[in-house]
């Protein structure tokens, strides 16, 4: 990548790999912080020994069984999330858009909501397995970001019009989830509450690998679109003139961000604000290239979901706090800074 | 003309060509055709369709009736990339991030030329500092566009579409918010690009004077049709001017380059004015 901005210079190549193995190296600490922590904590030492498997038995058993596919669910959430955040942000070409800015986080909550209600008897016990919940989550996801498009692509209107028709179908969804919490039984809202917050406390391997393989298909498409989001850089007209499709490829992004909403929130609930605040700070951090942005992105996701289930696990425990309120913290103020400063995004 | 000697090859033709955006025609029947390696310059009143005719020869507009033709070829039948290695376009307010730097932006211009997902070639990093080369940028490669002033701001756009190595290349108003050294400066390159590179150029202009300083041909636009086209000494008439910009003018010459000038005297009321719109 010769042509990355300053990169004929090999001080420029130097400080833009230190940034990235920078990042790297804050989510492995981070990772390892996640495992060490909890109910008992671990060293280091030990965090290692058990991850290879040579360490205490109960150590390896906690490790394994609990913290790995916690920590592990944190950080495919956070990378799927933050890779959502950056495509739709490069599709509409704006630094505000964003998976729960667009409606489709929602979308995946309303999805949730009714299937809690449909598949609830009088006791409050789910009739079906609690495993079809993702599906509904994703359902209902899909539902919604296809409204989005559909409306844009009918319209044909332009990225952030796009946006408040996200905005405008969120909030229904968010009215109708409020709707079922009240109208429906305590220990259904309750339940829901914690999914709607966000919270990876449950993850399991099975969830893990159903998560990891859609991941496997969908993060290598997202790199493969990359070259297509750096021509998204230029205004649409300018971009259509170097030779891209320009609808089309705003569709396949719009529709790649959906499927990686929709995976990450299966699981892990509605954590907010990841999608719109790791793919910005990447901009910041690293800049240059789509490729590179992206690499970064995911990094920076992942650390951060990591990062605020392990703040609710130490500042909150022995109470189960979702990982989402944390995020939300950080990722609302960063909201109005973006805000503040996307009045000069553009030359 | 030394140029009437070549056979005069034609590169783009709208033939009957229909054109508009939504709820608003602006050409019934469109004929004009553009003759290869010229710099053809678009020019007339504001909303005569100079953009849309331009942007119909680079299908971001398709016509919704009649042919857009390429060297022969109805241009809505390339592929996207297919046809950005043949015609460029730099559109009339383009825009990128401000931080982003000049080298990367010229870069944007070789899109249609990459293959798959390999790292740039060498043929796209010799046509990015080539472009750099010829708009006098290489010593601002690695400088964020955002710091750049108006005139060498142009001059990146122009560079990224000079990346884009097309023997066709389409200027919408690149003179506009220039002062008029920048607009000097920018139209000596782009002058520059026919007579050296034998490039095709058609360039929308506002400015008279400096489509008749630095074109061969001109095509007027009025009312939805083609007013007059040709080499500029056939064009650049004073009842011609008069007719299309509805003013009263002088035309004279200036000595030392034989080209026409345009003195406006004063605007007078269109015939449909005076008919009081009948």
């Amino acid at each position: 990548m010769s042509l990355v901005a300053g990169a004929s210079r090999p001080a420029a190549i130097l400080e833009r790999g230190g940034k990235f193995a920078i990042l790297a190296l804050v989510l492995a600490a981070l990772a390892i912080a996640s495992i060490g922590f909890g109910s008992s904590a671990m060293s280091v030492g030990r965090v290692l020994l058990a991850v290879v498997g040579e360490g205490q038995r109960t150590d390896t058993v906690i490790v394994w069984s609990l913290r790995m596919p916690r920590m592990l669910m944190a950080a495919l959430c956070g990378a799927a999330l933050a890779l959502a955040g950056f495509a739709l942000q490069r599709a509409t070409r704006n630094a505000l858009a964003a998976p729960s800015v667009l409606g489709i986080v929602d979308g995946a909550a309303l999805g949730v909501m009714v299937f809690l209600l449909l598949f609830s008897n009088e006791s409050n016990a789910l009739i079906v397995s609690i495993l079809w919940q993702p599906l509904a989550a994703a359902s209902g996801a899909l539902l919604f970001a296809l409204t989005v498009v559909l409306l844009a692509v009918r319209t044909g209107a332009p990225p952030l019009r796009v946006i408040l028709y996200g905005v405008a179908l969120g909030a229904l969804a968010k009215a109708g989830v409020t709707l079922f919490m009240i109208d429906g039984p305590v220990h259904r809202a309750s339940q829901a509450a914690v999914w709607l917050a966000g919270s990876v406390h449950q993850a399991r391997w099975s969830d893990l690998s159903t998560l990891a393989g859609a991941l496997a298909l969908l993060v290598p498409l997202a790199f493969l679109l990359t070259r297509r989001m750096d021509q998204l850089e230029l205004d649409e007209q300018s971009a259509a003139a170097t030779g891209l499709p320009v609808r089309a490829t705003q569709l396949m992004l719009f529709a790649l961000a959906t499927c990686l909403t929709a995976a990450a929130v299966s699981f892990a609930g509605a954590i907010g604000f990841v999608g719109l605040v790791a793919p910005h700070a990447a901009r910041l951090l690293v800049g240059g290239r789509a490729f590179g942005q992206a690499v970064a992105a995911a990094l920076l996701g992942a650390a951060m979901v990591t990062a605020a289930d392990l703040v609710v696990r130490l500042a909150f425990a022995p109470l189960e706090v979702p990982a989402g309120a944390v995020t939300a913290v950080i990722g609302a103020p960063y909201f109005l800074f973006i805000l503040l400063r996307a009045g000069r995004v553009h030359a | 003309m030394p140029d009437s000697e070549k056979p005069d090859r034609t590169e783009i033709e709208l033939r009957r060509a229909a054109l508009g955006y939504a709820g608003k025609r602006v050409f019934e029947s469109l004929d004009l055709s553009i003759a290869a390696g010229r710099l053809t310059a678009l020019c007339g009143p504001n909303g005569c369709g100079k953009s849309t005719a331009l942007r119909a020869m680079r299908a971001t507009l398709p016509a919704e009736a009649g042919d857009v033709l390429l060297r022969g070829r109805p241009i809505s039948a390339f592929p996207a990339r297919a046809l950005a290695r043949e015609v460029a376009m730099l559109t009339q307010s383009p825009s990128a991030p401000e931080e982003m730097t000049v080298e990367h932006l010229v870069s944007l211009g070789r899109y249609a030329h990459r293959r798959g997902f390999s790292a740039d070639a060498r043929a796209d990093r010799e046509a990015v500092a080539g472009a750099l080369e010829s708009t006098n940028l290489a010593h601002l490669a690695d400088r964020a566009i955002g710091t750049l002033s108006g005139g060498q701001l142009q001059r990146v756009w122009i560079a990224m579409v000079l990346a884009q190595a097309a023997p066709v290349i389409l200027l919408d108003e690149p003179t506009n918010h220039l002062d008029i050294a920048h607009a000097l400066e920018v139209l000596s390159l782009v002058r520059r690009l026919g007579t050296e590179e034998s490039k095709t150029v058609v360039v929308v202009l506002h400015d008279l004077n400096l489509a008749a300083r630095f074109a061969d041909e001109i095509i007027f636009f009025s009312g939805g049709r083609v007013a007059g086209s040709g080499p500029v000494d056939e064009v650049f008439r004073r009842e011609l001017i008069e007719e299309v910009f509805g003013i009263e003018c002088i035309v004279r010459r200036e000595e030392a380059s034989g080209r026409p000038y345009c003195i406006p005297l004063a605007a007078v009321p269109t015939r449909r004015d005076r008919l009081g719109h009948g």
